[in-house]
Parts: C-alpha cells; structure tokens; sequence
C-alpha cells in the first residue's frame, strides 16, 4: 500500500493480507459526511484501507496505554455481549502485547494528541452501544463505524479494551503509526462530548423517575383524602394544608349538600302532588331546620377556622366570587326572589320590601364594624416605630379574633332573613321560594364545575371571530372612502 | 349620637349619682334616654352597632366604659345580667333591654326593632 500519509502513520507496513473488507474509491467517511481528518483525504488511485485507520486508532490507543503504564480497565467479558450481536463482524478490537508501544515514539506530532487522549480515562464499554446499534450488512461500513465511534467514545483504555480480534496480535508491527495531533485533539474532543450528554441524560432520566415516583405518591394521598370524604368540589386548596376544624367543617357542608338535595325534591314532589297547607308546612318546617343546621355547623367552624369560612374555601368558585362574610348577601337572595315570588298581596310586598331594606341597613352596619377592624389592624402592624414587635403582634392577633364576630353576625343575619321570609310568605310560596333558592344554588354550583371543565380552543376562536367580523365592518367605510378615487 | 357629657370626659358630677351598686347605675342609665348603647371605644362590634342605628336616623346615647373610671364595674354588672363574658356592645331601647348584636340585627330583620323605637320616641316617621 504507497499511501504516503498512512504511512506516516504506520500503516504502511500492513499488507494486503490485512484487508478483508470492501475498497472504495472514496472514502465512506467523506461519503457519509462524517468529520474526516484531512490526512486521509489526499488518498487517491490505491482504494483506501479503513481497516487499517481503525487499527491505527486502537493501536494508538494501545500505545497510550502502555506509555501511562495504567492497569487495563478493561474486563474482557463486557464488550464480547455487545460485540457477539455481529457474530460476521472480524473481532478486530483485542488488547495488544507490547509490541506495539513502538509506534508512540516515532511520531512527534502526536505527541499532543496523546496527551488529550490518555487525559480522558473514565468509560469503560460505551462505545460498545453506538456501535452496536449501527447494525449494517457492509462490514466496511461497520468498520468505519466502529473506528470513528471508538475514536469518538471511548478512552484510549476502551480502544484497546474493544480489541479482541487476532489480527490485532498478528499486526503488531504496525504499532509504529501514528495520527497527527489535529485528529487526536478531534476524536477527544468528540468523546468527551459524548460522554457529557451520556452523563445528561443520565442525570435527566433519573429526574424523570424521581418526578414519577412523586406523583403516584401525590395521587395515593389524594386518593386517600377523598376515600376520607373530604370536600373537593372544586374548592378546598390542597389536602395536606387544610386544618382539621376546616375538614370538619368541609365534611358536613358536603353531606348537608346531599340533604339538600333531598329537601328539594321532597319540596318538589309537595307542590307538585298539591299536598294540604299543613302537610306542606311540615315539609318547609323541616326545610328551615336544615338551614339552621347549617348556620350552627357554621358557628362552629367559625370558632375553629374563621378564614377558612370568609375566604369561602368551603364553596365553589362561581359562589365564591359572590361570597359576602362568608356566605350570601341576604340582600342580593331578596333581590333576587322579588320578581319570581309574584303574586304577592299587598301586605307581602310591603313586607318583602321593608325585609330588604332592614338587611341592607344591618349589612352595611356589619360592613361598617369590619371597615374600622381593618383601619385598626392596619394601624396596629403597618409601619411606625415599633416598641415591642411582640406586644404588637399580640395585640393584632386579638383585634383579628373579632373577625369570628362578624361572621357569626353575618350568618345571623342569613338565618333571621330566611326565617322571616317564610313568615311574610304563604306556604306554597314559602315551597316555592326555598325550592327556588337551593336550585339557584344548584346552578351556580354546576356552573363552577362547567367552567372548570370548559374547551379552553373553543373560546379563542370566539373570540377570533369576533375580531374578524369587527375588521369587516371596519373594512366596508374605508372602501367607501376610496371609491371616490 | 349623644355622649353624656359629664360621663364622657370621666367625670362624674355627685348630684347625678345614685348608687355605688354598678347594677343600679346600669339601669338607671338605660332609663334615661330613648336609645342607650354601652360600648367599648375600640370594639369594632359597638361600631358597627352605633353605625346601625346612625343610619336609621337614630340618635342614641352611648357609654364608652373603658372612657369611665368605673367602666369595669358597669362591664361587670353587664355580663351579669346577659349571662355572657363578652357582653358589649348592649342595647336598652326606651329603659328595656333588647340585647347584643345578634338580638339587635334580629329584631330588626324581623320587624320589631323599628317599632320599638317608635314607641320610645328615637324614630320618627
């Protein structure tokens, strides 16, 4: 082989007998793009010998490991696994006996190659995967393959740590050749690059698991918590934060829920069925009495956890942005009956109207009375000279203690209202009137669960279209306008 | 909203006292105006009560105990009488008791209280 640059690198002595791979006339690497030192690309007329490029590396390799005198790191049985899935592969990649140690020292250009080479120590048996996953019929290819894959991961350990074949034994006399630095520097820059994204992924995938792991935990305490029968209609923020009077209280409002529900068809199924005044009586008797459990539990839960109430995490979203002192307007729910409560005598409406106007009075009071807690609360923590952080705080804590106050008188003023309708109101109207209350509720209830729920795309082409048929309408006067041109 | 004068500055002139029994002096302050309120200057409550009747146009007479050297004993006399360890702020409406907050707004909701102060003379048409 008169291969002037392989001969630089001492494979000019390997003969004929060595290659039992395919020639091309150009070279695979430069066929397939691959990062191809430019020695190799002065090569012309004799086909090249890639089997001989390959062993320069390994031998390289070799070389470097004997100059560092390092112990082989390289235990045989690894890369036998991967290597014994290409049986028709030639077991090229055997570790060398030292006669191959020649070929460092007559070059001087590799000198620094060498040093980059042996730098880089860490793998063992990587390189094995890429190789392994390049399965190709073309043993040239393979070979190819194989050596600027080794060149690329692996260590100069692994190199030699890769070589088994028994050309290797019989090619020690091509220990003398010799890359120059330029490819050396290449091939270790190209494996520590490797080696660093193998370590990335490394380090994500174990992310990944420990997220999984995270999350199956996550989804068994929330598993656990609803099997435990707490609130989570669309409320209550996360499970493991809520405090134990604001679970009971959770709980209860969920199974006065269920009652409710079975009040109103019993509600329902009275007027429909157009029981006696008496009969009905009792039905809405024993409706106000479920009000007025509710506004006990509620003292309760007032005691215990006063924010959860006022901040109604208790309720869904839709009724929670109306939520006034922790539960309904009295003022808004007459407004609102007002029109459907019709026919009402005179005497009734006289009634229902001065009803409203006595709540709006004594909301605004109860506003009033929070307005000057907050003023008061802000004076106490806000800025100024601060004497004793402590004694303040201590103080801010009993002034935030009135807060259960309010609420209380707010959940009053909800229970003597309802009381008070039903004695301005017949009985079939008072049915009526609780029937429409609790289904408004209902409703507000399922628009909280619908708006949860709603197709998030289906709303932005609303409002694309929109914009579209506003543009078009913007359109038409300016084309007016123009048509006098 | 009427504070008696010389109560309100913590003075308290001979001639008007009765009695050093807190009780007696309770009573016999109700009894004196249509609308009687005893309060707390800094309870948030006794506000909002005070802005309750304010806005019905009322002009009630209010006591702030914790402005009166025997504010305590009166306090005392109170929760006695309410059976209740916070009793301020309370309402006596033409001498008779109608109660804390919570029997204030519920008699107003269900129609009692105006009539009451009609009745008292505190509320006119």
């Amino acid at each position: 082989m008169a291969n002037h640059r392989v001969g630089e690198t001492g494979l000019a002595d390997s003969g004929p007998s060595s290659n039992h791979h395919h020639h091309h006339n150009i070279p695979y690497a430069v066929l397939h793009g691959m990062n191809v030192p430019p020695s190799f690309m002065h090569q012309e007329g004799s086909a090249f010998d890639f089997g001989e490029l390959e062993e320069a590396i390994v031998l390289q390799g070799v070389k470097i490991r004997n100059d560092e005198a390092k112990p082989p790191l390289f235990t045989a049985g690894r890369p036998a696994a991967t290597l014994e899935m290409f049986p028709s592969w030639p077991m090229r990649f055997q570790q060398t006996p030292r006669g191959s140690s020649k070929s460092g020292e007559e070059s001087t250009d590799s000198g620094s190659g060498v040093n980059t080479i042996s730098s880089k120590t860490e793998n063992q048996v990587e390189p094995e995967s890429p190789i392994s996953k390049k399965t190709s019929s073309l043993d040239q290819q393979q070979q190819v393959e194989m050596a600027s894959d080794i060149s690329r991961t692996g260590t100069s350990q692994n190199q030699s740590a890769a070589a088994k074949t028994p050309q290797e034994k019989r090619r020690g006399s091509t220990s003398e050749k010799q890359l120059d630095a330029k490819t050396l520097r290449r091939l270790a820059q190209n494996r520590e690059a490797a080696r660093k994204s193998r370590l990335r992924k490394k380090a994500y995938v174990q992310q990944l698991e420990s997220s999984r792991i995270k999350l199956t935990q996550l989804e068994q305490d929330l598993q656990r918590a609803r099997s435990q029968g707490f609130f989570l209609g669309g409320c209550a923020g996360t499970v493991g934060n809520i405090s134990s009077g604001a679970a009971i209280f959770d709980m209860e409002y969920s199974r006065w829920l269920e009652d409710d529900q079975r009040h109103m068809s019993e509600l329902r199924t009275g007027l429909n069925a157009h029981l006696s005044d008496s009969d009905l009586r009792i039905i809405v008797d024993s409706y106000i009495s479920h009000y007025d459990e509710i506004f006990r539990l509620k003292v309760a839960a007032a005691k215990a956890d006063v924010f959860h109430l006022i901040t109604g995490m208790w309720t869904t979203p839709a009724e929670r942005c109306f939520l006034w002192m922790g539960g309904f307007r009295p003022s808004d729910l007459i407004k609102m009956l007002i029109s459907q409560l019709d026919p009402l005598t005179e005497q009734q409406v006289m009634g229902i109207y001065s009803l409203q106007h006595s709540s709006q009075q004594a909301e605004e009071a109860l506003i009033q009375g929070l307005e000057q807690l907050q003023q008061s609360l802000t004076d106490t923590i806000a800025g100024g000279p601060v004497i004793d952080g402590m004694q303040q705080m201590a103080v801010a804590l009993g002034k935030l203690a009135n807060l259960e106050g309010f609420v209380r008188q707010a959940d009053n003023l909800r229970q003597q209202t309802l009381h008070q309708l039903s004695r301005i109101l017949t009985v079939r109207q008072a049915a009526r009137c609780f029937l429409m209350i609790g289904e408004y509720y209902g409703r507000l209830r399922a628009l909280s669960s619908l708006w949860a729920s709603r197709p998030r795309e289906s709303m932005m082409s609303e409002d694309h279209s929109c914009q579209t048929t506003t543009e078009l309408q913007m359109v038409q006067p300016s084309q007016n306008h123009f048509s006098n041109f | 909203m009427h504070y008696q004068g010389d109560y309100y500055w913590g003075y308290y002139m001979p001639t008007r006292s009765i009695g050093s029994d807190p009780m007696e002096r309770v009573v016999k302050l109700a009894s004196e105006k249509a609308v009687v309120i005893f309060s707390l200057s800094s309870c948030c409550m006794c506000h909002a009560v005070k802005r309750l009747f304010c806005g019905m146009g009322v002009n009630p007479t209010v006591y702030e105990l914790d402005q009166d050297p025997r504010g305590k004993d009166l306090e005392t006399a109170l929760m006695r009488l309410l059976g209740n360890s916070q009793p301020l702020p309370v309402v006596f409406i033409g001498g008779k008791l109608i109660g804390a907050m919570d029997r204030v707004m519920a008699s107003h909701i269900n129609g009692t209280l105006v009539p009451l102060l009609k009745e008292a003379g505190a509320l006119w048409l």
